[in-house]
């Protein structure tokens, strides 16, 4: 090692390239974890991921936890299709979810009492495949002369106008016609849809769907990890990273932005298809803005661009708030990241301990003082559920209006964080504690009472944090825009 | 090869380009020369389709292809790289060139991902190709930088970089903006001497913008001067330079009479 930097002399081309092999080793667990990444090559990774799915299809009989992985799967498909538009070709499509409901509409229209249909679904799911993909197609036409931020406004409203026609295309007068028939069933949806059928056997529950997931899914991974490593994935990404100078190579980017955006409606009418079957009927609302946002965040979490992130932030976003709806685990879950983000805020562990010690002295002095001004505190006997909850009792405040005082300590809460990004060094000494005493009383007294609306906040925390320390996402590379 | 006839472009009232004749012979380069503005570039930007002339023709082969879009007009055979490189910059080395054979490779989305047999050889072809073409610029391109991304690279490995890629899309006639721009002198001899290994082993025509009237007189068989998007000295380096309008486009008016 030596002898080669004298040989190559610091500075030169060969020295800066060969970085690599001078980073040293981390130590501990850190070291352990970059040796397991470094050792375990990418296909041996869907390997493992690919046997831990079938056991838990053979395994796992709850039908709860099927119902999950199944959502899962179809989630996945969302997510791995928007980070083709998304991630690979850069496109900004706001308009993909309604994709998504084309092909749970057309599976519904097809294979249902509506129309009176029942296509069989080796026939149905192709065509549906194909009809997205046209559809796609033709909303491309007028919107892949633009970028980014007008490319975005374009296929919102494409998006918007879908959710339109579903909702009036209760009462259509055709032509010739003196009664208006009902297509889509408007704001009542379609129920009742007939199961995924093939060759005249006919799918009986969530699991069945669930083993045709596993195998479509890893049938598209497969498939877009080659296009990616391939000719019009590097395509797609110049069209991406410069448009001008992918033009002048040659690239008809008009082309392949209609590309991926018609290979990214095809996988989402694919998805929208399987979600109607598991579903057994469709709804509008599942297909708008709220559902946007979540693929969007899948993509963003994982890293945009990257297969493995897209798999990871679908993982996330569709999983994570299911766990969050036991009060234990989002307990834990509260903990973790507020002890996290408190080591994360300290500059070293000395003063990692001292603000842990000040805030758990905050705590005791609040109970003191309330004591003195005998102020009636009544804790709840039913609020202590989880065993987190059981400990925190005998050290936070448990006023008697739990919800009122939540609402006020909200509002502290947020102005506080608001003004510790502003304020100075030392005052930020003394807030830290304070602002973390205060998110855990709001967190016991107040958001605990309202899962729902607590579960969001938290992973829309997540995100809020993620983003910050990490914004190319867990799995993605770092992007440089201009050197 | 390449022949503009009686070119012009205007921008409302600003007119970049007027009633330019420029011609171009097959294996021969010929430099643009001229003061900020006098729009050379523009000029690149309308030959490769970028912009629309007003009027006039740009004849390659003595085909029209002025007002062509900029893909169609790569593939007829003109390629360029860009006054501010402009990089795949998130791709990896290897990858800025191998996207650039796309124009002339043809597996599409289905073959690549059912990996059919002749994906497969193309995919294998492009990757030797790139790296044959990388090998040309010895070993400031070479091997164990082909896998690092593109924004790690030198400026001056940049602006080779971007000549390779133009080189990928396989053209007659090359079109370089400020080649040696931001190079010290040693690599400034370098890329002057890898231009004229273009025109010779690759039998390249090659047009060139630059303002390194060292570079200029080392790698010219012609040079044009243009001010104000106006032609006003055209032959041989030495002729050019001192033709009195060319001193005064740089100078300012009166420089030539007292020289």
């Amino acid at each position: 090692m030596e002898e080669e930097n004298q040989t190559l002399g610091i500075g030169t081309d060969e020295w800066v390239a060969q970085h690599g092999a001078r980073i040293t080793r981390r130590d501990g667990i850190a070291g352990i974890v970059d040796l397991l990444n470094q050792r375990i090559s990418m296909p041996y990774r869907y390997a493992l991921l690919g046997i831990a799915a079938v056991a838990f299809g053979f395994f796992v009989h709850d039908l709860y936890l099927i119902r999950i992985a199944s959502n899962l799967g179809i989630f996945l498909m969302l997510t791995l299709g928007l980070n083709i538009v998304m991630g690979f070709a850069g496109l900004l499509d706001l308009g993909f979810v309604a994709f998504y409901g084309f092909g749970a509409y057309a599976y519904a229209l097809t294979s249902s009492t509506q129309l009176n249909q029942h296509w069989p679904t080796w026939v149905s799911l192709p065509a549906i495949i194909l009809a997205t993909a046209f559809l796609g197609y033709l909303v491309s036409l007028p919107s892949r002369r633009l970028f980014g931020d007008y490319f975005a406004i374009v296929t919102l409203f494409f998006g918007q106008v879908f959710i339109q026609l579903v909702l009036s295309s209760d009462s259509i007068t055709l032509p010739g016609d003196t009664d208006s028939t009902d297509i889509t069933g408007g704001s009542n949806g379609i129920p009742g849809l007939y199961p995924f059928s093939f060759f005249g056997r006919s799918f009986k529950s969530t699991s069945d769907y669930y083993w045709l997931l596993l195998i479509v899914v890893a049938g598209l991974l497969i498939a877009i990890t080659r296009i990616d490593r391939t000719r019009v994935g590097r395509a797609w990404r110049t069209v991406r990273e410069d448009p001008l100078a992918s033009i002048s190579m040659g690239m008809n980017i008009n082309n392949l932005k209609t590309l991926a955006f018609v290979v990214g409606a095809g996988i989402a009418g694919f998805a929208g298809a399987i979600f109607a079957g598991v579903q057994g009927a469709v709804f509008i609302n599942g297909f708008d803005i709220p559902l946007l946002t979540l693929v969007y965040a899948a993509v963003i979490l994982g890293g945009s661009g990257s297969i493995p992130g897209a798999i990871m932030g679908a993982s996330i976003m569709s999983v994570l708030p299911e766990v969050l709806r036991v009060q234990n685990y989002s307990e834990f879950l509260f903990l973790a990241v507020l002890i996290i983000t408190l080591r994360a805020l300290s500059k070293n562990w000395k003063r990692f301990v001292i603000n842990v010690l000040s805030i758990v002295a905050i705590g005791f002095v609040m109970k003191a003082l309330l004591a003195l001004l005998n102020t009636s505190l009544t804790p709840s006997t039913t609020w202590a559920i989880a065993p987190v909850s059981k400990v925190l009792k005998f050290w936070l405040v448990l006023p008697e209006h739990r919800i009122a005082w939540g609402n006020i300590a909200f509002v502290l809460l947020i102005a506080g964080i608001a003004y510790f990004s502003i304020a100075g060094e030392a005052i930020k000494l003394i807030l830290l504690p304070v602002i973390a005493y205060v998110a855990i009383f709001l967190w016991e007294d107040r958001l605990v009472a309202d899962p729902n609306v607590t579960r969001q906040l938290m992973v829309g925390m997540m995100l809020i944090v993620l983003m910050i320390i990490r914004p190319q996402g867990f799995l993605g590379k770092t992007r440089v825009e201009v050197l | 090869m390449l022949e503009i006839k009686n070119l012009s472009i205007e921008f409302g009232e600003l007119k970049p380009l007027s009633q330019l004749d420029l011609s171009v012979n097959n294996q021969e380069i010929v430099s643009v020369i001229g003061p900020n503005g006098a729009g050379k570039t523009t000029l690149f930007n309308v030959i490769t389709g970028i912009y629309t002339p007003t009027s006039g023709e740009v004849l390659l082969d003595g085909k029209n292809i002025a007002g062509e879009a900029p893909f169609k007009v790569n593939r007829l055979g003109v390629a360029r790289t860009f006054q501010n490189v402009r990089l795949f910059l998130n791709m990896s080395v290897i990858e800025n060139v191998m996207a650039s054979y796309y124009p002339r490779t043809r597996s599409g989305v289905f073959s690549s991902a059912l990996g059919l047999p002749a994906s497969r050889r193309e995919e294998r072809q492009i990757r030797a190709n790139a790296e044959e073409l990388l090998s040309f610029f010895g070993t400031r391109l070479a091997g164990y930088r082909w896998e690092q991304p593109a924004y790690s690279l030198s400026y001056a490995n940049r602006r080779r970089l971007e000549i390779a890629r133009a080189l990928a899309t396989e053209p007659k006639v090359l079109l370089l903006d400020e080649p040696a721009a931001g190079m010290n002198p040693k690599e400034t001899h370098e890329i002057s001497e890898v231009i004229g290994q273009l025109r010779d082993e690759k039998k390249l025509t090659i047009l060139v913008i630059e303002h390194d009237m060292h570079v200029v007189e080392g790698i010219s068989d012609r040079v044009v001067a243009l001010d104000h998007g106006v032609k006003i000295a055209e032959g041989s380096f030495d002729s050019v330079a001192t033709h009195p309008d060319v001193i005064e486009a740089y100078l300012g008016k009166g420089s030539a009479d007292r020289k």
